[in-house]
C-alpha cells in the first residue's frame, strides 16, 4: 500500500501518466466519433477492433517508458539505495514497485474505459462480456509491457540506455519477431508446426490479438486443416497466460538478475 | 383412504398431463381440415402441437405468443397447396434426424405463391424450406439456428431448391449453416436480409440470374460464396467482419457473367475471394480495412475492376497460382481509387491519375504454398517483409491500373495530427511550470 501511495504521488506530479492516459482517451474519443458517425451492424464489435489495433500502437511503448523511468528514477534520485538498506532485497523491492506502477496506471485507465461504456452506449447495442475482455486484453498488456519496462529500467544506467532498449524492445515484438518468423514459414511442416506456433505466440501482441478477437467471437478457426489444428494445439486463452507467465517471470528474473544499481552521471 | 389415493394420483396425472394443449393439438390439424377454402383462421395466445400439414388454400394469422411446437420427427409445418398465408407465428421443435430420405424443417413448402411473414423459427433442422415452390414471398422472419459449435450439425436458414421467383426479404437469421441457400434455384430476389453468425451468409450452388440487394452479412465464415451461378446482381450490399482463417466477404467459384455493384467489403479476412471465375464486372464498390482486397487466383479471367475504392487493406489484391493477365483493372479509362497505398498526381485534375500504377508483391508465393501466412496479415513485419523482397527484386505484379482514380481529399491523417496536438500540448503545459521556476531563480540572482 505504501509503495502504492508513492508511486501515486509521484505520477500524479509527473508528465509521463497523464500523456499516457490523454493519449489512450484521445484515440478512443477519436475512434468513437469516426464509428458513430458512420453506423454499420455490429458496429461495438468493429469500433472494438479499431479500437484495439489502433491503441496497440501506443500502450505497450508507453508502458515500458513508464516502468523503465519509475525504477529508473529510484535510482538516479539514490532512493533505492534507502529502501533497500531496510533489510529489503531487490527482488522484493522490485515486486511492490510493479504493483504500485501497475494500480496507478490501470486505475485511471478502467476509470476510463468504465466512462467510455457509458459513451458507447448511446451509439451501439453493447455485448459487455466482449467489453470485458477488451479490457482485460488492455489491462494484461498494460502489466505485462509495464513489467518488461521495469526490467529495462534495471538495467540501465542511463536515461539514453531506456530509450534505446525501449524502442528495441517497441521494434521487436512490432516488427523483428514476426518477420523472423514470416521467413521461417516456407520450412514448416507437420513435424515442426507446434515449435513454430509456441514462438508465434510469445509475442505478447499476436496472443493478445488472438486472445482478444477469437473470444469475441469475431475471428473464427474453423474448418481447420491438419496444420491448422497442430498450430492451434490449445486454446487462445491459454497461449495468453502461458505467454504472460513466461514475460513476467522471464523480465522479472532479468531484472532482479542484471539490476545495476548505479547511474552514469 | 388407499381408493382415495389412486383417485388422487389419477388425477393429479390427468392434470400433469395438460389436456388443453393435447385437445390443442388435435383441434388444430382438425380445424384446418374442416376450414373452407380460403378461409382465415386466427389462433390464440397458447402452444399448437404439431405437426401439421395444411392441403387447402388458407390464412393462418397467430398471436403475440401463438406458438407451434412440432413433435421432433418430422417438418412441424408441410404446405401442400398453392397460395397458404402464415402470419406472426412462432414455430419449433421440427424434425432433426439426418438419416432419412426428408431433410426436415420448421416450415417445408412445397407449393407456389405463398407468404410467410413474421414467423419466428427455433429448434428445426432448416428454417423454412421451398422445394421445387415458386413465386412465394418469405419476409420478415426471425430464423435463429443452433449457433457456434453446432454449425454443421443443422440446416439452413432458408433452403430453396429447385424453386424460382421468390422473394425473400427482410428476414433476420442467426446461427444456422448457411443463411439462405440456393440449390438449382434461379431468378429469385433477396432483398434486406440480415444474416449472421453462419457458415455461409448465403450460398449459391447451380443458380442463375438472381438478385441480391441491400443485404448485410456480419460475423459469418463465408458472407456469401457463389459456386457454379451465373449472371447474378449482388448490389447494395454489406459484407462486414465476416472474419477467420478460410474467410471471405464474397466467394465467386466457377460463377460467371455476374455484376457486382455498390456492395460494401469491410474488415474480412479477403474482401473478395474470386477462383475459376470469368467475366465479372465488379464495380463500384467499397473494399476497405480487409486483410486481403481482392484474392484472385489466376484461373479466374477476364474480370472488370473499375471505380472501387480499395482502401487501407493489408494487401489490396493478391494474385495466387499464376499471371492472370487477361483481368482488367480499368474500363472506359476508368479504374479503381486505391486511397493513400499509391501516390499519385493528377496535374491535368480530371480525377484519374496522371500515370498507371503497378503494384508488386511477394506475399503471393507464401499466401498460395503456406496457409500460416493468413495469420501475419495483421503485422506489421509484412511491410518490412515486401520491403526486403522488393529490395531483392523477388516480387512480381499483382495488377496494372492504367488509369487509377485519384482519390478525393480525406482526413486520414486526423487521428495522427490529433495526437501529435495532445503531446505539443501535454509538454508545453509540462514546461510551463519548469519555466517558471527558472524565471523565478533568475529574478533571485538579480535580486
Amino acid at each position: 500500500m505504501h509503495y502504492i501511495w508513492k508511486e501515486w504521488k509521484e505520477n500524479i506530479r509527473g508528465k509521463g501518466l497523464w500523456l499516457s492516459v490523454s493519449i489512450i482517451v484521445l484515440l478512443s474519443l477519436i475512434i468513437l466519433i469516426r464509428f458513430a458517425s458512420h453506423p454499420l451492424d455490429h458496429g461495438f464489435y468493429i469500433l472494438l477492433i479499431n479500437l484495439f489495433d489502433t491503441i496497440v500502437y501506443f500502450i505497450p511503448i508507453l508502458c515500458l517508458f513508464i516502468g523503465a523511468f519509475s525504477i529508473f528514477q529510484e535510482k538516479e534520485q539514490k532512493t533505492l539505495i534507502m529502501l533497500l538498506t531496510k533489510k529489503d532485497h531487490y527482488a522484493s523491492f522490485l515486486a511492490k514497485k510493479i504493483l504500485g506502477i501497475s494500480v496507478v496506471v490501470l486505475l485511471p485507465l478502467l476509470a476510463w474505459f468504465f466512462l467510455y461504456l457509458l459513451l458507447l452506449k448511446f451509439q451501439f447495442q453493447l455485448d459487455i462480456k466482449s467489453y470485458l475482455i477488451f479490457i482485460l486484453s488492455i489491462l494484461l498488456m498494460s502489466v505485462l509491457f509495464l513489467q518488461v519496462g521495469a526490467a529495462i529500467g534495471s538495467f540501465s544506467r542511463s536515461r539514453m540506455q531506456i530509450i534505446g532498449h525501449t524502442i528495441f524492445i517497441w521494434f521487436y515484438f512490432f516488427f523483428l519477431h514476426d518477420f523472423i518468423l514470416l521467413s521461417l514459414l516456407p520450412h514448416i511442416t507437420n513435424e515442426n508446426v507446434k515449435v513454430f506456433s509456441t514462438f508465434y505466440f510469445l509475442n505478447p501482441l499476436q496472443a493478445i490479438r488472438i486472445f482478444l478477437e477469437t473470444s469475441m467471437e469475431v475471428y473464427s478457426f474453423s474448418h481447420m486443416s491438419r496444420l491448422l489444428q497442430e498450430f492451434m494445439w490449445t486454446e487462445p486463452s491459454a497461449f495468453l497466460v502461458g505467454n504472460f507467465a513466461f514475460w513476467m517471470v522471464g523480465s522479472f528474473a532479468s531484472a532482479v538478475f542484471f539490476n545495476r544499481k548505479d547511474v552514469h552521471e | 383412504m388407499k381408493k382415495i389415493t389412486l383417485l388422487l394420483i389419477f388425477f393429479s396425472l390427468i392434470l400433469i398431463s395438460n389436456p388443453e394443449e393435447y385437445e390443442a393439438s388435435n383441434h388444430l390439424q382438425s380445424l384446418i381440415d374442416s376450414m373452407e377454402e380460403g378461409a382465415v383462421l386466427k389462433l390464440g395466445n397458447k402452444t399448437y402441437e404439431g405437426n401439421i400439414v395444411i392441403n387447402k388454400r388458407l390464412t393462418i394469422i397467430g398471436s403475440k405468443h401463438t406458438v407451434i411446437k412440432g413433435d421432433g420427427t418430422s417438418n412441424v409445418i408441410s404446405i401442400k397447396a398453392p397460395g397458404v398465408k402464415l402470419r406472426h407465428l412462432t414455430v419449433i421443435h421440427g424434425g432433426m434426424n439426418r438419416n432419412t430420405a426428408e431433410e426436415y424443417a420448421a416450415i417445408k413448402i412445397h407449393t407456389n405463391h405463398n407468404v410467410i411473414e413474421h414467423v419466428k423459427i427455433r429448434d428445426s433442422y432448416h428454417g423454412i424450406y421451398l422445394s421445387q415452390a415458386h413465386h412465394n414471398t418469405i419476409q420478415y422472419n426471425d430464423i435463429k439456428g443452433m449457433g457456434k459449435g453446432k454449425i454443421a450439425a443443422q440446416g439452413n436458414g432458408l433452403h430453396i431448391y429447385y424453386a424460382n421467383n421468390n422473394l425473400l426479404a427482410h428476414n433476420k437469421i442467426e446461427g444456422t449453416r448457411d443463411g439462405m441457400f440456393f440449390d438449382y434455384a434461379n431468378r429469385n430476389k433477396s432483398y434486406d436480409n440480415h444474416i449472421s453468425h453462419t457458415r455461409y451468409g448465403l450460398h449459391y450452388m447451380y443458380s442463375d440470374e438472381n438478385i441480391f440487394k441491400r443485404n448485410i452479412f456480419t460475423m459469418n465464415q463465408g458472407g456469401a460464396a457463389i459456386m457454379n451461378s451465373n449472371r447474378l446482381k449482388l448490389k447494395d450490399n454489406q459484407f462486414l467482419i465476416n472474419y477467420g482463417n478460410q474467410s471471405f466477404g464474397l466467394l465467386l467459384l466457377q460463377a460467371n457473367e455476374n455484376n457486382i455493384e455498390n456492395n460494401m467489403f469491410y474488415l474480412n479476412q479477403r474482401g473478395l475471394y474470386i477462383d475459376q471465375s470469368t467475366k465479372n464486372i465488379i464495380k463500384n464498390n467499397k473494399i476497405i480495412e480487409n486483410e486481403i482486397g481482392i484474392e484472385l487466383w489466376a484461373s479466374s479471367n477476364e474480370q472488370i475492376f473499375t471505380l472501387n475504392k480499395i482502401y487501407e487493406n493489408t494487401i489490396p489484391a493478391a494474385l495466387i497460382g499464376g499471371k492472370g493477365e487477361s483481368n482488367a483493372w480499368s474500363k472506359d479509362g476508368k479504374g479503381n481509387d486505391w486511397g493513400t497505398f499509391f501516390p499519385l498526381t493528377d496535374l491535368d485534375q480530371n480525377g484519374i491519375g496522371d500515370f498507371p500504377i503497378t503494384y508488386y508483391s511477394s506475399l503471393h508465393q507464401l499466401l498460395e504454398k503456406q496457409e500460416l501466412t493468413n495469420l501475419f496479415l495483421k503485422s506489421h513485419a509484412i511491410t518490412i517483409y515486401e520491403k526486403i523482397n522488393a529490395a531483392l527484386n523477388d516480387n512480381e505484379v499483382m495488377f496494372k491500373d492504367p488509369h487509377p482514380l485519384v482519390q478525393r481529399k480525406r482526413n486520414h491523417s486526423f487521428i495522427l495530427v490529433a495526437v501529435l496536438s495532445l503531446l505539443a500540448v501535454i509538454l508545453i503545459k509540462g514546461r510551463h511550470p519548469y519555466a517558471l521556476h527558472l524565471e523565478r531563480m533568475e529574478g533571485k540572482h538579480k535580486r
